[in-house]
């Protein structure tokens, strides 16, 4: 899978080049970024479907947001398999859905440091 | 300034939303992470946007919408509902359910912008429209109200015309009037025929228009075939109102004619009796001899209050619907207030 490449300029156009809303944004991900993650692997081990596919749809989204496609499409395949009523072993695809929200999370970080 | 509602649980996409509704200007967003506590907001709020999330726990944007738009006046209000492109399906059911327009994941400011400002210029428009149809109501209450005061005082001085020729006077318009509106009351009517026969009973002896100087000022009991013309009074009071549009003139005219009719049978023109006498005609028939058996005349002193009630009591049934006279009665502090309120005065000669 290709590393994430941070495309701000893609970002900003959707964002109407509002740079204020995209340091908001960065900064809200980093906050909840390890919340997401830890509701991944609980949910998963209390075999709660319902809450694990939002879980999943949610964090779609917020990759989305800031143009990770292939993060999307992991989380949207996640979800899908959490939909279809497929709970078993979904731990190697969580851990990669975890690894991508971190990996994501030290791009983001290194560009509003920078 | 627009009141837009935002409802996601997630809260970056909270946070997005809303600092892109502050970005449109003249917005005041309201959020809420919990779409049942958002509903119970719109109980007693009345937004002019919503932007729903569709995947929510306890409650999703379709069943949202639903229970939106089942409570009062919010079936209008433009609602916006952020999905996933691929979500088709939900789209159209979101559609069927309520939805105006949506939003695709992940928001692009210039869709969001382009969207949100038609819906809000969308809901501008029904504000205007409501807010005019509010107003020409308004406009039509305040120009009905001045034709129907026209209308009341036009009839007031016909009626003064026709007290002038007669030994009454304006108070006794008034006072017999209020009387009448006393006994409607106490009948339990509804407060419009209240008003009604308020403003109608002062025509009750208009067609003495009609009935010749002699007959109608003689000071002395009247010759049968002068008695005769002067009952004549209720038809020509009748001819004279009947026809109208007006509810008020058209209510005066049923009292004109029917004002002499007698319980029992015994009155005149048409020789009703009991309930055949339309009510207006009952009541007034016991305000107006009450009234003028209390007042002094030329031709006579004034009747003591305690034996103008036993007259009213005595015709029970007999002058009176014994209805009426209970209702009389009934009001009988109101009545006494009326009397002072309204004292005779010496009526113009013309």
């Amino acid at each position: 899978m290709a590393a994430y490449s941070l495309d701000k300029a893609l970002i900003l156009d959707r964002l109407g080049d509002d740079e204020e809303i995209f340091t908001m944004m960065v900064d809200m991900y980093l906050q909840d970024v390890e919340n997401n993650c830890t509701s991944l692997s609980s949910l998963l081990a209390a075999g709660d479907q319902p809450s694990l596919q939002r879980e999943a749809h949610t964090i779609k989204g917020l990759l989305a947001t800031f143009a990770d496609d292939e993060g999307t499409a992991m989380a949207a395949a996640l979800e899908m398999r959490v939909k279809m009523g497929d709970l078993s072993d979904l731990a190697p695809a969580i851990a990669a859905l975890q690894a991508r929200l971190r990996e994501v999370s030290v791009v983001l970080q290194a560009a509003i440091a920078g | 300034m627009n009141t837009v509602l935002i409802i996601d649980d997630s809260e970056i996409n909270l946070t997005l939303i809303r600092a892109l509704v502050l970005k449109l200007g003249d917005c005041d967003p309201v959020v809420f992470d919990n779409p049942l506590k958002a509903i119970e907001w719109c109980r007693n709020n009345e937004p002019d946007m919503v932007i729903v999330d569709y995947m929510m726990p306890d409650m999703d944007g379709l069943q949202f919408i639903s229970a939106f738009r089942a409570l009062r006046g919010r079936n209008e209000i433009p609602v916006i509902m952020v999905t996933a492109n691929d979500q088709k399906d939900v789209r159209y059911e979101a559609l069927m359910g309520g939805a105006n327009d949506f939003l695709n994941k992940p928001i692009d400011r210039a869709e969001f912008s382009a969207r949100t400002r038609n819906l809000l210029s969308l809901r501008s428009a029904q504000r205007y429209l409501a807010d005019r149809a509010k107003h020409l109501e308004a406009m039509v209450a305040e120009r009905t109200g001045e034709i129907r005061e026209r209308e009341k005082e036009l009839i007031f001085r016909i009626s003064r015309a026709a007290e002038f020729r007669d030994p009454e006077t304006g108070a006794h318009i008034q006072r017999m009037a209020y009387y009448s509106q006393i006994i409607a009351r106490n009948l339990g009517m509804d407060e419009k025929q209240q008003r009604l026969i308020l403003e109608a009973a002062p025509m009750h002896d208009v067609g003495k228009i009609g009935i010749p100087d002699y007959i109608l000022l003689k000071p002395g009991k009247l010759l049968h075939e002068e008695f005769e013309i002067m009952k004549g009074h209720a038809s020509l009071g009748y001819e004279l109102l009947k026809d109208s549009n007006s509810e008020i003139i058209s209510a005066g005219a049923e009292i004109a004619k029917t004002h002499h009719e007698k319980y029992d049978g015994s009155g005149y023109p048409q020789q009703l009796s009991g309930k055949a006498i339309p009510i207006f005609g009952r009541i007034v028939a016991v305000a107006d001899v009450f009234d003028a058996l209390t007042s002094e005349r030329p031709y006579k002193k004034a009747w003591a209050l305690e034996d103008a009630c036993m007259f009213l009591e005595d015709g029970r049934g007999k002058h009176f619907d014994p209805m009426c006279v209970e209702a009389f009665l009934a009001g009988w502090d109101e009545v006494i207030k009326i009397r002072q309120r309204f004292q005779d005065e010496i009526a113009p000669q013309i």
